[in-house]
């Protein structure tokens, strides 16, 4: 197995050489997946928050929210089209 | 007789069915061939028993799926050989919650992950994420670095780890919406809490 092995004595998994850093290390790894679940959460309500204001809106209104989204997708597209 | 003509190799017979599959197919068809042909499961994983995989586990070296022009880990094979063994519940939480092998946990989160029903997933593995320690994650380029808490993380959201599918995993806000789960309470939290009412009150 000498050829099995390559590559492995590169990278150290030997734990608590530095216990502090390896401990704030943790801390921003289990923050960012905190962060990432509560964006995700926000996400959810803010797509049933607008499930729930379509609903209440008449024809006219959901034709003029229609309409001012195509307006602002087509701007963002040019724009990126001119970015690019 | 004919129904007992083996067409596929590794299928764990007698075993009750998980997820309503036989769960060696848990395990892809070609990841299990190249376990069959691995030096590895022909050498190491012959007679070996749930005491025994301790012992194998121990000596592990990496997580991963494949390798270097397409071996299968040994990670893989000990998995696969776990999943014939059908060890009895307790085992498999026994090797989850003992501290001392970084590896054999691993394998035992993975295992869990793969056969245990959705919300004795999160109850079991959440726990593992504060559980900081280093594994080597080897794929087919090269080895990296990864955490244990990180490695959990991947099972728990993502959907293919170590060159195998996971079963479908419900949301977590869905179990808790059924009410089987208590919403995941971060050790951090506390400290968070603190810090913002501090700056609330320094406001």
């Amino acid at each position: 197995f000498a050829s099995d092995n390559q590559g492995l004595d590169e990278v150290d998994d030997t734990d608590d050489l530095d216990p502090v850093a390896e401990r704030e290390a943790w801390k921003e790894r289990e923050l960012a997946r905190l962060r990432r679940a509560r964006q995700e959460l926000e996400q959810e309500e803010a797509e049933k928050e607008e499930i729930e204001n379509r609903r209440q809106m008449n024809e006219r209104e959901l034709t003029r929210q229609d309409q001012e989204k195509i307006e602002q997708e087509r701007k963002a597209k040019s724009e990126r089209h001119k970015a690019g | 007789m004919s129904d007992r003509y083996i067409v596929d190799r590794g299928i764990v017979h007698g075993a009750k069915s998980i997820h309503d599959i036989n769960p060696a197919t848990l395990i892809e068809k070609i990841v299990r061939e190249r376990i069959y042909e691995s030096l590895y499961w022909k050498e190491q994983c012959f007679g070996l028993d749930a005491a025994t995989l301790c012992d194998k586990a121990v000596d592990l070296q990496f997580i991963g799926g494949h390798y270097a022009n397409q071996r299968v880990s040994p990670f893989l094979c000990l998995t696969f050989k776990l999943i014939q063994l059908q060890p009895e519940e307790e085992i498999i939480l026994e090797y989850l919650n003992q501290l001392d092998f970084k590896y054999l946990r691993a394998i035992a989160a993975f295992y869990v992950r793969l056969f245990f029903p959705a919300e004795h997933v999160y109850s079991l593995l959440e726990p593992l994420l504060q559980d900081y320690r280093k594994l080597r994650l080897r794929t087919t380029s090269s080895v990296k670095l990864t955490y244990m808490d990180e490695f959990v993380d991947s099972l728990l959201t993502g959907t293919r780890v170590c060159d195998t599918t996971l079963p479908r995993l419900p949301k977590r806000i869905a179990l808790e919406d059924m009410g089987k789960l208590e919403p995941y309470k971060s050790p951090l939290e506390s400290d968070s809490d603190s810090d913002s009412d501090s700056e609330s009150g320094g406001e």
